[in-house]
């Protein structure tokens, strides 16, 4: 991901021309056509990183007055932050699908099927227990 | 919900724009990706597919006439 250290915006593209150019040779003008690459630096008031073909990680300059806290914050984590942080997610989510699945089961109580509810219960408590030892293995990543 | 991967034109490996993104924006032609570390990209194009179920989203790229 293209970060400027500076946030000024002021980066670096390497571009491929064509160009045509008039010679002289032993007294006959003509003109040749070559490509070169060259690199020129270009300023962007405002930067979000871009894949293109090739999957070039690329910065332009757009219009849009969207929220860029993304792209003006450091934004560099470890792997192991990155993991925390989808444990993290992970535990939150897992607590939330078990409060959807209680409910789910009081409907099914409600419906008149006690049977699938006492099932579904006992998978909700299953799924809590199995979250409870994610939560563990969280609280030891976030002690290191 | 659940985080998404977001590919481009197509769901393939090598088309994945991001992965455990969890807010996505669309504003003047751009949709503007955030995962779950607070990351942008921002790609423009529109939105073909968002399959909630199975978590990924497929966009489409403009191509500049």
């Amino acid at each position: 991901m293209h970060q400027d250290p500076e946030l000024t915006g002021e980066h670096a593209h390497e571009h491929a021309h064509t160009h045509t150019h008039e010679h002289t040779h032993d007294g006959v003008t003509h003109t040749h056509e070559h490509t070169h690459t060259h690199t020129h630096t270009h300023e962007h008031p405002h930067d979000h990183d871009h894949l293109h073909d090739a999957d070039a990680p690329h910065t332009h300059t757009h219009d849009c007055d969207h929220e860029c806290d993304g792209c003006q914050a450091p934004c560099e984590h470890t792997p192991m932050e990155e993991l925390t942080a989808l444990m993290k997610y992970m535990v939150g989510h897992n607590a939330a699908h078990a409060r959807e699945l209680a409910e789910l089961a009081e409907q099914l109580e409600k419906a008149g099927s006690h049977s699938a509810y006492e099932q579904v219960m006992a998978a909700v408590s299953d799924f809590e227990k199995g979250n409870m030892r994610l939560s563990v293995v969280l609280a030891s990543l976030d002690e290191k | 919900m659940c985080l998404s991967t977001v590919y481009k034109d197509r769901m393939a490996p090598e088309s994945i724009l991001m992965k455990n993104v969890m807010r996505i924006d669309c504003k003047d032609g751009c949709i503007i990706l955030t995962d779950l570390m607070e990351r942008s990209v921002a790609i423009e194009g529109s939105l073909l597919t968002a399959n909630l179920v199975d978590g990924y989203v497929i966009v489409e790229e403009r191509v500049p006439a």
